[in-house]
């Protein structure tokens, strides 16, 4: 197909310096289909620009190469000139000849980029144009949970003007904030009446969500409440489902107490001593507590934050003796390190050990066995009450949450990030989030990250009430497809589905929408009916082709 | 030229490291070509062996860390793909060019320079 | 669907050995969708080959064609050219295709790339299984619709035979569910275990004659 393409170098304003432009012009010029060459010291900045943008019009130029940083920063950039000199922003090919090439290599390296600028040429030589379009969407938000993340989290989309509905499955909001709100001193109450006169925001207690279809934009869930069930179209699903804490003893088999006799014995959760913390009416305070933690669980930074609160407080309320078993203590959020400190300053005593201590009853009383790692030796302590380890759960009915909206979870069942550390909040699947302690071990400062970050990824989304998308950018060709359900069995996106073309043939479809272009449907369908814009076989195969031959 | 490797190398996790190592100017040999993918799932067997046929001493596909893999399954399925393709080389008896797998982050561009570096020994020592 | 499965690579090499140009011939029906002859499998066929040819000195020139069905003489007509320019093809279709490429073009060696092994259906991806015996004498209903005479080892038609292991497992392939104790749970599961006490006398297999003809009633 004869085609006319300009190649735009650029030596970034010197910073490329190995290269000897004149050569590689001369050479680029030469490369079939390609009618015009030239080089820029500031391609990306206004004049150059310009430049090239008149250049493309006056030559009649259809396809370009760019031959100057990575793509990763400009590629947009570059794509939007394009539009502006009149040509669709998809026909480019960037050569990345500065950060993987020129910065990279001692000498001159010429060669390599007269080679990564053919490879260019050869790609965009095949490449199609892209439209886009704007789809509509649906701009409600459902949030599943009913605690502080759930909470806050539709409260700031309120403000920023989105509707939401909070679906709690207990009878009250607020549950489970209890022991948030004495370790960090918010109060839940005007919280959960700041919410309830929102007119933004659709409270439904006693709700469960029982079947989710659709996608990003568009997703139908049903909801069962008592008395029936009512179905709602939502735009995008935050999970903030929270955690729930457990007594290690209950579970951990190493951890398990040795006695009989332990089950007499004052033996509690965090949540338990918070609330004999709080009782005024209690009988007799304990004059030596014992805490334990980071033994099973490595998800501890909640519990020490739970201990460390809960030791001042009983030093500070009963003046008691305090002891804390611990492995580390993680103090790795705001604020921890110089409350570990004031702990340690007024009297509380933490005992490192390395493996858990031995835990059984002497006279009605609990009697804690350790080697402290830094006495070298066997620490004894019979304590009235103990503060046992505790697991961080993810709350029941995560694994029916992730079934229902296909999204996984990690080894220990919380919500599990797709990359940690550039999508924190976002689940696999286009629209689906989760926040604060579905998702692991978290601190307030996290969680409030977690909601600021959730509430502006679905502000951008949803609130023009449409999404722009590039249409049938990877697209399965109803002609060739068998309808063999592999692709709609492996895409990681949930975003294909059989629909009926032409009356009667059943194809895969795959939606813009929730499409998140990785390819691996293009490269597994048996029939090669799936064309990839941009990364199909014919495109990667002639960037193979123009290597080594020179 | 000779020895080239042809490295996919995914934008997710690669391509940026890549990019990084150009940036912090940490050097590694000449020969070799990047194909950026969107993911490293997206490479097919029939690229590998295409590269092998053009003449590439040995041909890479560098991806997301086990379990970080932006597309969940991606990295998986391309070190599936990897290994099919070793087999089918060694079905042929061309079993001597490496073509090998690794995994890495974004802001990992010291294993970049590494891979590069530990496959162009091994050309060498073969004596490509 | 048929299930096929690429041959061995040192037996299609040997075949191939002494040409120097042939034709790879896929087909995109049943061997596709068991990703054992569709044109992804062509393609790669065919680039191992040249390149086992090319280490040795001997290169061989490849030509690459896939047709919707190779069992349909009108689609397989279509490759009469490439055909013509060719010592000999290689085929990946299943039995039918091989015979109907070596039909029309009979001057031409066919070699089948494919081994055809049986008509199943996909358990998990990648993962086909045997479903259906081709015995001609289907009675699927009254075994609440589990085939015994491929899905039990031993083909029983009145069994099980008395040697299933713990767990309702094969006595003879312990990695498998005895297919007998499949059918009573699904009887049961229908309300139809009376079934199970129906003697069937053995198969007729001269009810399929070899080779099988079947003609439609209408036109």
């Amino acid at each position: 197909m004869e085609t006319k393409i300009g190649v735009f170098l650029c030596n970034c304003g010197g910073a490329i310096n190995n290269i000897d432009f004149d050569a590689t012009v001369k050479k680029v010029a030469k490369f079939p289909s390609v009618t015009c060459a030239n080089l820029s010291s500031d391609l990306c900045l206004e004049k150059g620009k310009e430049k090239m943008i008149s250049c493309i019009r006056g030559e009649n130029i259809e396809r370009v190469v760019v031959a100057a940083c990575s793509p990763e920063f400009q590629e947009h950039i570059f794509r939007e000139v394009l539009e502006k000199a009149g040509l669709n922003g998809h026909l480019l090919s960037m050569a990345n000849i500065r950060e993987q090439c020129s910065w990279t290599h001692d000498g001159d390296v010429t060669e390599k980029a007269v080679e990564l600028v053919k490879m260019a040429v050869n790609r965009v030589r095949l490449l199609q144009p892209m439209e886009k379009k704007e789809l509509p969407v649906n701009r409600e938000v459902l949030v599943v949970g009913g605690g502080f993340s759930a909470s806050n989290t539709a409260l700031q989309l309120s403000r920023v003007g989105l509707r939401t509905t909070l679906l709690e499955k207990e009878a009250v909001l607020g549950d489970g904030t209890e022991e948030m709100e004495s370790f960090y001193g918010f109060d839940t109450g005007s919280m959960i009446s700041a919410v309830e006169v929102d007119k933004n925001i659709e409270v439904l207690t006693s709700a469960q969500m029982t079947e989710v279809g659709g996608k990003i934009g568009d997703f139908s869930v049903r909801i069962r409440q008592e008395g029936g069930e009512i179905l709602r179209k939502y735009g995008a699903i935050v999970l903030a489902t929270g955690h729930q804490t457990e007594l290690a003893l209950d579970s951990e088999p190493q951890l398990r107490a040795e006695d009989e006799a332990i089950s007499g014995l004052n033996i509690v959760s965090q949540e338990q001593f918070c609330c004999m913390l709080g009782n005024s009416g209690l009988e007799t305070e304990p004059k030596t507590i014992g805490f334990m933690f980071d033994f099973s669980d490595e998800n501890s930074r909640f519990t020490t934050l739970a201990t460390l609160n809960n030791a001042l407080e009983a030093k500070k309320k009963w003046g008691s003796e305090i002891y804390v078993f611990y492995k580390s203590v993680k103090v790795d959020s705001a604020g921890m390190e110089k409350l570990y400190q004031e702990a340690r300053d007024c009297g509380v005593v933490f005992l490192r050990s390395e493996v858990p201590p031995r835990i059984t009853a002497e006279n009605g009383r609990v009697k804690i066995e350790a080697k402290d790692v830094f006495l070298g030796e066997d620490v004894i302590l019979a304590c009235d009450v103990l503060v046992a380890e505790e697991l961080y759960l993810p709350a029941e009915g995560a694994e029916n949450l992730s079934s229902l909206l296909s999204i996984r979870r990690d080894s220990k069942g919380f919500f599990q990030d797709e990359n940690v550390h550039l999508y924190p909040v976002g689940s696999e699947k286009k629209g689906i989030f989760f926040i604060g302690g579905c998702r692991g071990d978290l601190d307030l400062g996290r969680v409030l990250t977690d909601i600021s970050s959730v509430v502006m990824k679905v502000h951008e989304l949803l609130s023009s009430g449409k999404i722009l998308v590039e249409l049938e950018k990877v697209k399965a060709d109803p002609q060739k497809c068998v309808a063999c359900l592999t692709c709609i069995r492996v895409c990681p996106h949930g975003a294909i589905q059989l629909v009926r073309v032409d009356g009667s043939k059943e194809v895969a479809e795959i939606s813009d929408l929730a499409c998140d272009a990785c390819g691996i449907c293009a490269a597994i369908c048996p029939a090669k009916a799936i064309k990839f814009q941009g990364y199909r076989d014919e495109e990667i195969l002639a960037q193979i082709e123009a290597i080594q031959e020179l | 030229m000779n020895g080239c490797i042809v490295a996919f190398c995914c934008e997710h996790s690669a391509y940026p490291a890549a990019d990084l190592a150009g940036k912090l100017r940490l050097h590694y040999p000449e020969n070799i070509r990047v194909i950026r993918v969107p993911c490293a799932g997206r490479v097919d067997v029939i690229h590998i062996l295409k590269a092998l046929e053009k003449g590439a001493a040995a041909v890479l596909v560098l991806g997301c860390e086990d379990g970080a893999c932006h597309h969940i399954t991606g990295n998986t399925r391309a070190k599936e793909r990897v290994k099919y393709c070793n087999m089918l080389l060694k079905e042929v008896q061309i079993d001597g060019r490496p073509v090998a797998m690794f995994n890495l982050s974004p802001n990992a561009p010291h294993k970049f320079v590494r891979a590069v570096n530990e496959v162009t020994k091994i050309i060498k020592e073969s004596g490509r | 669907m048929i299930i096929a499965e690429r041959k061995p690579m040192e037996e299609i090499k040997q075949a191939m050995a002494p040409y120097k140009k042939v034709l790879v011939a896929g087909c995109e029906t049943c061997v596709a969708v068991c990703w054992a002859g569709g044109e992804k499998e062509v393609e790669i066929l065919a680039s191992q080959l040249r390149l086992a040819r090319s280490a040795e000195g001997n290169e061989i020139v490849t030509l690459e064609a896939t047709v919707e069905r190779q069992c349909e003489k009108e689609m397989v007509e279509e490759l009469k050219d490439k055909v013509a320019e060719v010592e000999a093809v290689l085929s990946l279709a299943c039995g039918s295709g091989v015979q109907t490429m070596a039909e029309l073009f009979e001057d031409k060696p066919v070699f089948p790339a494919v081994n055809t092994t049986f008509i199943g259906m996909p358990e998990k991806e990648g993962l086909w299984v045997e479903m259906c015996g081709a015995c001609g004498d289907c009675f699927l209903d009254r075994t609440g619709g589990i085939c015994p005479i491929v899905r039990c080892a031993k083909g029983l038609l009145n069994g099980p035979c008395g040697g299933t292991r713990r767990g309702g497992k094969c006595e003879i392939d312990p990695e498998k569910d005895c297919a007998w104790v499949l059918i009573y749970r699904r009887l049961e599961k229908q309300g139809r275990l009376d079934l199970m006490r129906e003697y069937y006398s053995p198969k007729n297999f001269r009810a399929v004659k070899r080779p099988g003809r079947v003609q439609a009633a209408k036109a």
